[in-house]
């Protein structure tokens, strides 16, 4: 998952041995499960952000004064829905 | 004190400090004069960070996810082909192979994919070959997925029918899998308490396994048909794998089996390495055989570079390294310890395998159909540590590794064939074959008919030859960005040449061999045509003409793999020699102060 925000503590050797065998065991067991969980969730919410504020990106589904109510909560997600709903997609980007 | 010498300890120091200097020594090398990986360069995980598909993961994270994504059956099962020619020139190809060609591709596609805004081999074949390259790749694709689909099906089907006791323990993981699905997602329990009563239920399942074996094949209604019934069910399990929600099945499934699937590797290296204590000997004939000592492969060169593919080298990796991993890169620096070190990692799991292959007899290795050897001779390495095991709990552990290994990576290889499907025939008169049922039925249905019609080893050539000329391909594609930015392309070059000519070679090989079993029957000699096909159909006299088509696909088959294979090679020397030209023609490289890359 993403990094966390916070300023790094500085770490002895046996943190950071520690935090690298965390890391590679999370990475081995789980990290590919919960990106694919997360781009589920990317297509739900693509289509969830189409139906409300498509017309957006030129396609109007439902009454503008819907879409207007619902800016609010959706204006975080604007921004990198339009950079992924716009990106070039191809058959060898779904391997995994 | 017993003889270190007989045993394979050394070999396996020998092996390590090599990978050891490919790392530290020519991969930073490389890194550093040839790629100029930068740390302070903004990779495509920070410049277009959405928090799904790129956004920056810790090293140690993305090693972990390569490793695991690129590590299954091929390094496993590659060497026991490999070793027909002596266990020597098996071991110089999976160091050498790794050594100047493995980890350069991994690597190389994950910087390329890095410095191209994180795109995969898809667009970049597009930008370098043009649309028909991107279309040749395509075709190529579904042809290689069909290969891979029937060497694991078949593979699947004769672990089932040699271990009696896996098949009740694998069908307990599958619905240990479903298990664990339903508590992490439906009643959302706590992924430590899912890992643990997953954890029990794999151990259950495995004791199942042992304590309830099927009853011995000689007493079941199919006889001879035992082989394809196996992979018929395999193809069941897969077809709902591929259809079913990710989170309801495969999923749950895969982080399940990862557990028992580490600790194998983990067991089968300590194992090699504790040789010298437990006195395990080297068995097998050192070699090297310039031919197929049983006289039915062939020779060194090409077939052993095709038959050992991943753990030298293999060109999955190149789509897994461009698809998600360099997406996910924190820094440019990274690539060389993520692509290249899982790369080097896997090499050691081939040289462990390898090792299980040292240490039996050469009895094994009789007609090359034994493909149980593995499991046997993992039992040999880690019986003398783990005493307290008998050994018909440690055949179902290691014979249940294997399976869930095949099973794992072909559940995803049918979903990702399925998608290309969908993406080749999505709209026009074929349409229906982008549904996702029909689709996931063809792409199980025609490897099942290879799979229990022709031999395992012609399917794993077949198999490791389109396999290395994709990485052939990823070589070349890697060379051709190199060109371009002007930087020196001859590490890449050589290599690229070598894959591609070698594999070409021996794809026309196989090809070959099967147009001359066709041959040789029509001048009475039907030893070949039966060498390459199975049971029922081996030695039969009455399916001898059915025997005879089999051939004849095959022999199609490996000329469209060539074929196309060829084409997209030649389309991609075109574009390396006109960006050498164009390379030549612009300015000289000390006018912009020695910087290559643009």
């Amino acid at each position: 998952m993403t990094e966390s925000n916070d300023p790094p503590k500085p770490k002895g050797r046996g943190g950071k041995m520690k935090d690298a065998a965390k890391g590679v065991f999370y990475g081995m067991a789980a990290h590919g499960h919960v990106t694919a969980a997360l781009r589920t969730r990317m297509y739900l919410e693509h289509l969830f952000m189409f139906i409300t504020l498509g017309d957006m990106l030129g396609v109007p589904v439902i009454p503008p004064y819907y879409a207007l109510k619902i800016l609010p909560y959706a204006v975080p997600n604007i921004k990198s829905w339009k950079q992924r709903v716009f990106r070039e997609r191809d058959f060898t980007d779904q391997v995994f | 004190m017993v003889d270190i010498l007989a045993t394979p300890f050394l070999w396996v120091v020998g092996t390590i400090v090599l990978y050891a200097i490919a790392y530290w020594g020519y991969g930073k090398w490389i890194d550093r004069n040839v790629w100029r990986s930068d740390a302070k360069k903004a990779t495509p995980a920070h410049m277009y960070m959405d928090g799904v598909e790129y956004f920056p993961v810790s090293r140690y994270v993305l090693w972990g996810y390569q490793f695991k994504s690129v590590a299954a059956l091929g390094p496993i099962l590659g060497p026991f082909i490999g070793i027909t020619f002596g266990w020597i020139p098996a071991l110089i190809w999976i160091i050498g192979g790794n050594f100047f060609i493995g980890w350069l591709q991994d690597y190389g596609s994950m910087m390329l994919s890095v410095r191209k805004e994180g795109r995969s081999f898809g667009p970049i074949t597009y930008e370098f070959t043009g649309a028909r390259g991107r279309t040749n790749l395509l075709a190529f694709v579904l042809f290689y997925l069909i290969i891979i689909s029937a060497a694991f099906i078949a593979l699947i089907a004769s672990f089932w029918n040699a271990f009696r006791s896996t098949f009740i323990a694998t069908i307990g993981i599958l619905f240990a899998g479903l298990l664990c699905g339903q508590l992490l997602y439906r009643v959302k329990m706590n992924v430590f308490a899912v890992t643990g009563i997953g954890l029990v239920l794999v151990v259950a399942s495995i004791y199942l396994g042992v304590l309830f074996p099927l009853p011995s094949a000689a007493s079941w209604p199919f006889g001879v048909w035992n082989l394809p019934f196996w992979a018929f069910i395999a193809a069941i399990i897969l077809y709902l794998a591929a259809i079913l929600p990710t989170p309801t099945f495969i999923q749950p499934t895969n982080y399940l089996a990862f557990y028992p699937a580490y600790a194998a590797i983990i067991l089968i290296l300590v194992g090699a390495l504790a040789t010298p204590f437990t006195n395990i000997k080297v068995q097998m004939p050192a070699g090297p055989f310039l031919f197929d000592p049983q006289g039915i492969l062939g020779p060194i060169w090409p077939i052993l570079f095709v038959a050992i593919a991943c753990g030298a080298i293999s060109g999955w990796h190149s789509l897994v390294s461009s698809s998600s991993s360099s997406k996910q890169l924190d820094i440019e620096t990274d690539a060389l310890p993520v692509g290249g070190g899982a790369m080097l990692s896997e090499g050691l799991l081939a040289l462990g395998s390898l090792i299980a292959y040292m240490v039996l007899a050469p009895s094994f290795f009789v007609g090359r159909t034994n493909v149980t050897a593995w499991v046997a001779g993992a039992v040999v390495l880690t019986t003398p540590f783990l005493g307290g095991l008998t050994t018909a709990v440690l055949t179902t552990f290691f014979g249940l590794v294997l399976i869930i290994y095949a099973l794992t990576v072909q559940a995803l290889v049918t979903r990702f064939f399925r998608l290309v499907a969908a993406e080749t025939w999505s709209e026009g008169r074929f349409r229906v074959f982008g549904n996702k049922h029909v689709s996931t039925v063809v792409g199980l249905g025609i490897p099942w008919a290879f799979a229990v019609s022709g031999s395992w080893w012609a399917l794993w050539l077949y198999f490791g030859g389109a396999n290395q000329l994709l990485a052939g391909l990823a070589i070349m594609l890697i060379t051709i960005h190199l060109a371009r930015t002007r930087a020196p392309t001859r590490f890449s070059l050589i290599p690229g040449i070598f894959m591609i000519v070698t594999t070409l070679a021996a794809l026309a090989w196989q090809t070959a061999t099967f147009l001359y079993s066709v041959y040789a029957y029509l001048n009475n000699d039907s030893s070949w045509i039966n060498r390459n096909v199975r049971p029922p159909i081996q030695n039969n006299k009455d399916y001898i003409l059915v025997a005879v088509g089999i051939n004849a696909v095959f022999v199609a088959v490996g000329a469209v793999l060539f074929a196309v294979g060829l084409s997209m090679a030649v389309r991609l020397f075109r574009s390396y020699r006109s960006s050498m030209a164009e390379r030549r023609a612009r300015a000289p490289a000390a006018a912009d102060g020695g910087k290559r890359e643009s």
